[in-house]
């Protein structure tokens, strides 16, 4: 899978690249900024983009507006925001663009090379990642009036935080040491109780979860 | 323009009363004289008035020189007209038969029209204004005096064309022709010097502001008119008189307006300084609503007033608000006059040129006021030190924030990025760890994870110190995270349809944020609401719970700074905390 890396600190840029290299990616190329990283992909296109949110010439949010300058263009890359806030706001700006191969994560998370390659590659193929301290604030969220939240199990709620992560079924049960046709249960317990549409595939719940939780 | 307090006594000083009694008697016997000269007028004697119109003019000029002298006995005006009353006066000796008194006569036939141009000339001031406005006295005086004493010098009574005269005492040469010709320039150069004036005070009245036109109208209309009758007179003449006497007693009873108009301004301006005694009641009443400006403009009788008061610690002029102002120096349209009080500035007042020629009104206005202008003095210095206070708050606001960004930057950039880095080394080196070095792994995720907690409580720390969210996208998104982090359950109602300056979407947004932790903290309440609104003008924000109440700016030092960060911006803040119906903060912003 070829991956592209957009981060205006060069140390971590490099080492990054070197991480994934190591984790078997092929490094399409290195950018700077966002418009850098605009000709990189118009000249290499990879399979996912790597983007850290803040960078040069504001050092605001470039990298959200750069993926989704990419997202009109080329929808079919993947694309990851490294951001070293948690800040749903954005990652749920990000999914609105369509769900399919995106993920928002913190940026400290690259020091797990096993979970930042499963990462990219659930991206590089469609699926979408969104960081779990995103989700826990998500689903610890105060609500005003009834929260059917407080109507679910502790371990339904594990199980909806893991599907807001932007997990499978399958991955679910592997975490959470069960059988899929256990989490297949759970998934349609939580359904019902939140009053969600019976959920279409994996990747596609995401939305429904993540907007689901950001509805006050 | 300077004027102090109480540095003119009272002008009507006993001696000088006696003096100007004096002149009245002096002035009375001059036209019993000269009515009795001009009623007893031999033929063959010049054109002169009939005793009605001599008394008519003398009366004028010396009656309203009088009346001028005692009203404003600094200006020269009152003295000179009642110097060219005598003058008028001495000029019927030339109709005395006594030969030394008709030579006298003959001298200084036509001195008091040297008088008439110096009036005419200085009027209001009763100073002439410049080089041109004294070679025009000058040369009044070259041809109402010189010019006839030297046309005395060479001709008889024929030569001087007086028939009727008795024989000239001065004539040293014998020489008819000769006079006849100094009296030919004499009429010259008059005409000139009659021009010259009349365009002179023409173009003056042309260039003057309209309040200076409206005060000096009826003195140089009248002066104008008299000067253009002497022109017509002396022409006349030397066509040898076609009219008769006419020309000339049109001119003789145009004269006598001149005094007139004089006197008529000068009470109009005495009628301005009785106001002064209003203003001292005015201002000596015990009522605070005394609009000092409004009464100061109406004892001047000048609208465009504007007060200007002396701020020592910026060495500059403030208005009533406190705020600076510019001493009009170069401005033709605008005068300043300074007011002192025991040597200090005090106040300046701004007004129109045409009060500089009233200069007493204004002094005595001045005085009676000074009192006054100091305490409003020190008001506006109290608002101008605010300003100041004000100022110097909300550049300490702005200079929070401003270190609150650089700060969040430089953690950003260089130690949470370090550690990220460190992060994501200790994550390669798990990766690369052999398959033998496994007891060391949980060490190495040791290690990962409390790097992970570090990065996580800085996040925080940077988070709370200038919230990415607020920076990139404005206080109503903020907000909207805000409410949605709360602990307790917030309701949100933002209608804030733009950016607003930074320091106050973080002050608004600070604000916020404290309330809803204290909510969340002391309020034992189920829910909040806060509501932010803009109107374009005003930003008010609101959050209430619906808690045990009992708060106080001063228990908790969070509220404390929230209310003086609101308060530096000119923003006004309140709490309402009544004990068991909730707390309310409501901060109102101005910002335009």
């Amino acid at each position: 899978m070829r991956v592209a890396l957009a981060d205006d600190a060069v140390l971590l840029r490099e080492g990054l690249a070197r991480l994934l290299q190591e984790a078997g990616f092929e490094i399409a190329g290195l950018a700077a900024d966002a418009d850098e990283l605009l000709a990189l992909i118009e000249r290499n296109r990879p399979d996912v983009a790597i983007i850290d949110i803040r960078m040069p010439p504001t050092h605001t949010d470039e990298g959200l507006r750069a993926a989704k300058v990419i997202r009109g263009r080329w929808p079919e890359i993947g694309l990851l925001v490294l951001s070293q806030h948690v800040n749903p706001r954005y990652a749920l700006e990000l999914l609105s663009t369509g769900t399919d191969g995106v993920g928002y994560l913190l940026k400290e998370r690259v020091s797990d090379v096993e979970e930042l390659s499963a990462s990219v590659n659930r991206i590089g193929h469609g699926g979408s990642v969104l960081d779990p301290a995103v989700v826990g604030e998500l689903v610890g969220r105060r609500r005003p009036g009834e929260n059917p939240l407080e109507h679910l199990t502790d371990r339904e709620r594990e199980v909806l935080a893991l599907m807001a992560e932007g997990r499978s079924n399958r991955a679910i049960a592997e975490r959470l040491f069960v059988t899929e046709h256990t989490v297949e249960k759970h998934v349609k317990s939580i359904f019902g109780s939140l009053r969600l549409p019976q959920s279409p595939d994996d990747h596609r719940r995401v939305l429904a979860v993540v907007t689901y939780l950001n509805s006050q | 323009m300077r004027a102090g307090q109480g540095d003119r006594s009272a002008p009507q000083s006993a001696a000088m009363r006696a003096r100007l009694w004096l002149i009245v008697v002096a002035g009375v016997l001059a036209a019993a004289g000269a009515a009795w000269l001009a009623a007893h007028a031999p033929p063959g004697r010049p054109t002169e008035p009939g005793p009605v119109l001599e008394l008519l003019v003398g009366a004028s000029l010396l009656g309203c020189g009088l009346a001028s002298w005692w009203t404003r006995p600094e200006n020269r005006l009152g003295q000179i007209m009642v110097g060219t009353g005598f003058a008028w006066f001495a000029a019927q000796l030339v109709n005395a038969s006594t030969p030394w008194l008709n030579t006298i006569g003959l001298a200084v036939q036509s001195v008091w029209i040297i008088g008439l141009v110096y009036l005419l000339l200085s009027f209001p001031s009763g100073r002439l204004k410049g080089r041109l406005d004294r070679w025009l006295v000058v040369g009044g005086a070259v041809a109402g005096f010189g010019l006839q004493v030297v046309a005395m010098l060479y001709g008889n009574k024929a030569g001087l064309r007086c028939s009727g005269c008795e024989n000239n005492l001065i004539q040293v040469f014998h020489d008819n022709q000769k006079a006849l010709n100094w009296l030919g320039l004499q009429r010259l150069v008059g005409i000139v010097v009659i021009v010259a004036v009349i365009v002179l005070v023409v173009v003056r009245w042309l260039r003057a502001s309209a309040p200076q036109r409206r005060a000096v109208a009826p003195v140089l209309v009248g002066g104008s008119a008299t000067l253009a009758a002497l022109g017509w007179t002396v022409i006349f003449d030397l066509l040898g008189d076609p009219l008769g006497s006419l020309p000339a007693n049109v001119y003789y009873a145009m004269t006598a307006t001149v005094p007139v108009a004089i006197l008529y301004v000068f009470l109009q301006r005495r009628l301005a300084r009785g106001m002064v005694a209003g203003l001292v009641v005015e201002l000596g009443a015990p009522s605070a609503s005394v609009d000092l400006r409004e009464a100061l403009a109406r004892a001047l009788g000048d609208p465009s007033l504007d007060l200007a008061f002396w701020f020592p610690a910026e060495r500059c002029y403030v208005d009533a608000e406190g705020t600076a102002v510019r001493i009009p120096s170069e401005d033709p349209e605008r005068r300043a006059t300074f007011v002192e009080r025991d040597g200090h500035p005090i106040a300046a007042l701004l007004h129109d040129p045409v009060l500089e020629d009233n200069a007493e009104l204004v002094q005595s206005v001045c005085a009676a006021a000074s009192l006054a202008l100091e305490n409003e003095r020190l008001q506006a210095e109290l608002r101008a030190r605010l300003i100041e206070l004000q100022a110097s708050r909300a550049r300490l606001v702005e200079a929070t924030d401003a270190e609150r960004r650089r700060i969040e930057r430089d953690l950003h950039d260089g130690t949470q990025q370090r550690l990220v880095q460190i992060a994501m080394t200790l994550g390669l080196l798990e990766a690369k760890l052999p398959e033998q070095a496994a007891p060391v792994q949980p060490l190495v995720r040791e290690t990962r994870e409390a790097l992970s907690l570090a990065l996580q409580e800085l996040r925080e720390l940077t988070h709370g110190i200038a919230p990415p969210l607020l920076v990139e996208r404005g206080l109503a998104i903020a907000l909207d995270e805000l409410c949605r982090r709360a602990a307790l359950p917030a309701h949100l109602d933002v209608a804030i349809d733009r950016r607003l300056p930074e320091q106050i979407e973080s002050a608004a947004y600070f604000m916020a944020s404290e309330a809803l932790t204290n909510a969340a903290k002391h309020s034992h309440g189920s829910e909040v609401r806060l509501n932010a609104a803009y109107d374009g003008r005003l930003l008010t924000l609101q959050i209430a719970d619906d808690g045990i109440g009992g708060a106080a700016t001063t228990s908790g030092s969070g509220l404390r700074g929230l209310a003086d960060r609101i308060e530096a911006l000119g923003g006004h803040f309140t709490l309402s905390s009544p004990p068991g119906r909730g707390t309310m903060l409501r901060a109102e912003i101005p910002c335009a």
